[in-house]
């Protein structure tokens, strides 16, 4: 694993030449004042002082909304999406493991999800160590952490006098050594701030339960704990729409006069539409099932069948739930 | 002198003798969650869980939007004659959220016989994102309420703030007309006076004084923030009174669900016109938004419209007619312009 170091003063050229390369997005002051992921050039980019951005970046990979293909006439076009390389700089550890569990779904199978595809071999991530866990997070809990660089192809820490950049991939490895005119080899005492600050991070984790998750909710598909959480839930969708690994999507086709669009977009497994059936049926008819589905996805069948959560302890659905559920709760209570 | 110690109690005492009595089957109110500025509603069933209550300053959720799915009978026939009885609630409310279940009980969506209204006349209640902004780098450990009724936060380098409490209140209770519940069986602390009604008259002035093009502007702007994700529907309780949502339905879909910019619009706009005389400005809807969208200004604008057409302001009288409802002579007629 390369390591290097970029000096505080040199950041403003590092940006300069990925935005030679690419779209560059880095962490920045957006308009509601919250630090968010925006296009470079911006004001000042902010790229150490920031808990976690309030949209998780998996928007890049798997668009909100997405038109696959338009019709008139018979005849269907695909539209070409950008063939632009994108970099992603300061994303949080826990949202560049999100795509680990992202690439199952869309890269693991047969057929592969060739939209998803193409965005994934676009982006080159450049993850931020985080110094400021928040009291909602966990990813220590769920095999990640504050300093873990899986899912991203460049780790950097941040130090004292600039920036820490630890090589994850070979894409990573090749981005440090084109840009080593820049960098500088990092001594022992740099290595040694970069992992005090981690480990101090890590200290502020407070643990959650995620262990032996999926036997746990096996066992617990007909607790009481689903009926309560699901009286509670207002199915609002906040919780998965704001999950840097929830992926689940509709597809659409737009139609009038015999044109129009077929279109991707988020869906949700809180919306009672998510699984009515056209007879009427609803397999899932109220919040009880539905919350109960949402934990059983990530804590148990991704388990099962891709062999890891399907959360990386990022807190976003726990922070923004209108009622305050936590998932921590049950994940606690199904014992 | 800050009277949430005493409110508490009193909730509890009540809760627990109205379960035990069996005058109510359960009872709504609020808990301690686990994150700091923030409460969880409770659903309360047993007599002897009644300490798990608590009253503060974070109080904010507004119960009302849970009633109507309580008494909602099952569509199919069938399922409707082998569904329970419907319970006898007791809920715990502010002064927004009793003009709620006013507005829901002028609908008939919910039945007044089966709730026992337990009003609480409320401070204000605190905006976590402005207390949050409030303590800037600093993560938030643990927050009370002070003897003045102004936040305590102890922060993560183990100091104590003060957080004045006018100053994190969420900007609805800084609208507030009526924070003490007009309609209550049992009301619980003393009386509040509300703010004048022109806090939210100005807000709404002030919007309408810039010209079109800035106010599409602002519009826009929100628009292209939304990430329609529906909270702000499914934490309104007049949202919660609709039986079928025109969101919901797919033959034909009549708007898109992602957030091409029409469907973003038409999605705020037709919220906006179906709470028209319908919204009491409680801010469920802005307090739900996970992109901390001021989405209040719209039915806001829209209730005005109706309150200076019709004089009807919603959430005030429970024996009126709802003024979509209704039909008089007098009405005013100086929308209708000739084709």
């Amino acid at each position: 694993m390369t390591e290097k170091k970029i000096p505080q003063a040199s950041l403003d050229k590092l940006l300069a030449r990925l935005q030679e390369r690419g779209t560059v997005y880095a962490p920045g002051r957006g308009a509601s004042g919250d630090v968010a992921l925006l296009e470079m050039p911006q004001g000042e980019p902010v790229l150490q002082d920031y808990g976690n951005f309030a949209l998780s970046p998996k928007a890049f990979f798997l668009p909100q909304t997405q038109t696959l293909l338009r019709f008139r006439d018979g005849k269907a076009e695909e539209p070409s999406p950008p063939d632009r390389p994108v970099f992603l700089v300061g994303v949080r550890p826990c949202d560049a493991a999100a795509l680990l569990a992202l690439d199952k779904v869309f890269l693991d199978g047969d057929p592969r999800d060739p939209y998803y595809e193409h965005f994934r071999a676009k982006a080159t991530i450049i993850a931020l160590a985080c110094t400021q866990p928040m009291a909602s997070c966990f990813c220590t809990s769920v095999g990640g952490g504050p300093g873990d660089g899986a899912g991203a192809d460049v780790l950097a820490v941040g130090l004292d006098t600039g920036l820490l950049l630890r090589a994850q991939t070979t894409r990573g490895e090749e981005l440090l050594a084109s840009l080593a005119d820049l960098l500088a080899e990092p001594t022992a005492q740099d290595s040694q701030e970069a992992d005090e600050r981690i480990r101090a991070a890590e200290g502020q984790l407070a643990p959650a339960r995620a262990d032996d998750s999926a036997r746990r909710l096996r066992e617990a598909y007909d607790a009481p704990l689903w009926a309560a959480a699901g009286q509670k839930c207002l199915g609002c969708g906040t919780c998965s729409f704001l999950c840097p690994t929830c992926h689940c999507f509709d597809i659409t086709d737009e139609v009038r006069n015999g044109a129009g669009r077929r279109v991707r977009t988020w869906d949700c497994c809180a919306y009672p539409l998510f699984t009515l059936h056209a007879s009427g049926h609803n397999p899932r008819p109220t919040p009880k099932e539905r919350w109960r589905q949402r934990l059983m996805h990530k804590f148990r069948y991704a388990v099962e069948n891709h062999g890891r959560f399907f959360c990386v302890g990022c807190g976003r659905c726990i922070r923004n739930c209108p009622v305050s559920l936590d998932l921590r709760t049950a994940l606690k209570e199904i014992s | 002198m800050t009277e949430s110690p005493q409110i508490e109690s009193r909730l509890r005492e009540t809760a627990s003798g109205l379960l035990r009595e069996k005058k109510v089957s359960l009872f709504l109110g609020y808990e301690k969650a686990t994150l700091p500025f923030r409460t969880a509603p409770l659903f309360l069933t047993a007599a002897d869980e009644a300490e798990r209550l608590v009253w503060n300053p974070f109080c904010s959720a507004n119960l009302a939007v849970y009633l109507p799915r309580l008494f909602k009978a099952p569509a199919d026939a069938r399922e409707a004659k082998a569904a329970p009885a419907p319970p006898t609630v007791g809920v715990v409310l502010k002064g927004c959220d009793a003009r709620s279940v006013v507005a829901l009980l002028q609908e008939r969506q919910v039945p007044r016989e089966k709730l026992l209204l337990v009003g609480v006349a409320c401070p204000g209640m605190v905006d976590r994102r402005k207390a949050e902004r409030a303590l800037g780098e600093h993560a938030c450990l643990g927050a009370g309420e002070d003897a003045r009724g102004n936040v305590r936060a102890v922060v993560d380098d183990g100091t104590e703030v003060t957080l004045r409490r006018e100053q994190i209140v969420a900007d609805a209770c800084l609208e507030c007309r009526a924070p003490t519940p007009a309609l209550h069986d049992l009301l619980l602390g003393t009386p509040v006076a509300g703010k004048q009604a022109d806090a939210a008259r100005r807000r709404v002035a002030e919007l309408e004084s810039k010209p079109l093009d800035a106010r599409w502007a602002r519009f826009q702007e929100l628009a292209a923030r939304c990430i329609r994700c529906n909270a702000c529907r499914q934490a309104c309780p007049m949202c919660a009174g609709c039986k079928t949502c025109l969101l919901d339905q797919t033959r034909p879909r009549w708007i898109g669900a992602g957030t091409d910019a029409s469907d973003v619009a038409l999605y705020h706009l037709l919220r906006a016109f179906h709470l028209a005389g319908r919204c009491t400005g409680c801010g469920a809807c802005a307090r739900a938004c996970p992109m901390g969208l001021d989405v209040r200004l719209l039915s806001r604008k829209m209730s005005q419209e109706v309150e200076d057409l019709y004089g009807f302001r919603p959430g005030e009288a429970a024996d009126a007619t709802p003024v979509l409802s209704a039909f008089s002579l007098d009405d005013s007629q100086d929308f209708v312009t000739e084709p």
